[in-house]
């Protein structure tokens, strides 16, 4: 059900950066939906009789952002089921990839630090988006935003790997069945919380991330040919399986 | 103090009573406003003033088809949102008495006092 509105590119323009920040402030999709619908058809009415979006909206977009936020609830059952997806979906790659390499054995610091970057990773997501919806930029500046953002996890983790080396901390170690049952309690998690989830991301995701690995290096190519073989079907499978279901969400609507 | 400061609070009082005397939906509302002379505030204003008094369950909507294309949100107000109009009006009637007490009686001095250095 899309209501074709006329709306000035400026309103437009408004309207999806409010959606972005009622988003990234977690409020509920339904009740970011009914406000959006709202003020669109104000808009629209409001223009045809020749007033300007200043005088819907007041100079200051950020500040009616703000407080239409303010009188919206939090959706709180949402932030806890994307923040649980990030921090589990990171531990469960690592878990499954260490696994087809043989015993898991992880350090506290390890263990910690995957938290701690997941828990960075989505506050910078979302202060991010928030940043970007509230003032006027061009394409390029919100690319050069929101690129250290998502770059950040992939940086402290290679921080992380190496502050393992210098730093010693207690080590946990798993025997080969304890780990074979910690992979296989992982992947039933995984498929239990993508069926809650509504979504095959995180299965795809650790599939292209650990099962090319695993078929590549038992054949006879060379580990050059192996290395190349290996980041093209993980890149160009995720890539593939966002595109197609990019697709599939735009058919729906 | 600037208008808007002043708004806050009465602008609530003013939207419940346009509410209860007939459904509306949100442009319907803000040009009720406009014609009774609130030009200086912007519209949009009323919306975060809607969905509190939603929260505070002194209105409710109703998605409405509408002639002109898409559908519309009205507005109409419940038995607490009656009340606090109520409410609202006995503390008006108050609030507009004092304050023109209080001009009237300080402009009367002002002009005595006047009087009295006019005397001197």
């Amino acid at each position: 059900m899309k209501n074709e509105v006329n709306i000035s590119v400026e309103s437009k323009e408004f309207i999806e950066n409010l959606r972005v920040y009622l988003f990234s402030s977690g409020k509920k999709t339904d009740e970011i939906d009914e406000i959006i619908l709202e003020l669109e058809s104000h808009l629209s009415e409001a223009e045809k009789k020749g007033k300007s979006i200043d005088k819907i909206i007041g100079k200051s977009p950020k500040e009616y952002m703000e407080m239409i936020s303010d009188e919206m609830l939090n959706d709180y059952r949402a932030w806890f089921k994307y923040i649980l997806l990030i921090i589990s979906g990171a531990f469960a790659i690592t878990i499954i990839r260490d696994v087809f390499e043989g015993a898991l054995a992880y350090s506290v610091l390890e263990i910690i630090g995957h938290i701690l970057i997941s828990a960075i990773f989505i506050f910078s997501v979302l202060k991010g988006f928030k940043y970007i919806s509230t003032i006027k930029q061009s394409l390029w500046k919100q690319v050069a935003i929101l690129f250290p953002i998502v770059m950040l996890p992939g940086a402290l983790f290679l921080g992380l790997i190496y502050l393992n080396r210098v730093v010693e901390t207690p080590l946990i170690q798993f025997g080969t069945t304890a780990s074979m049952i910690i992979g296989i309690i992982t992947m039933i998690f995984l498929i239990g919380m993508s069926i809650w989830a509504k979504t095959w991301i995180l299965i795809v995701f650790v599939a292209f991330l650990t099962l090319p690995n695993y078929i590549i290096s038992h054949t006879a190519l060379t580990s050059e040919t192996q290395l190349i073989l290996e980041s093209i079907i993980m890149f160009g499978g995720i890539g593939i399986y966002l595109w197609l279901s990019s697709k599939l969400v735009k058919r729906k609507e | 103090m600037s208008t808007t400061q002043m708004l806050k609070g009465i602008l609530d009082g003013c939207i419940l009573a346009i509410i209860k005397n007939k459904e509306v939906y949100g442009y319907e509302l803000a040009d009720k406003l406009e014609n009774y002379g609130f030009h200086s505030f912007s519209e949009g204003t009323i919306y975060p003033l809607l969905l509190r008094m939603q929260k505070e369950e002194l209105v409710t909507s109703t998605l409405k088809k509408s002639t002109a294309g898409p559908r519309r949100k009205y507005y109409s107000l419940t038995p607490k949102g009656e009340k606090e109009l109520e409410k609202f009006i006995d503390r008006w009637n108050d609030l507009q008495n004092n304050v023109s007490n209080v001009l009237q009686h300080e402009a009367d001095v002002k002009y005595n006092k006047g009087d009295e250095t006019h005397e001197k």
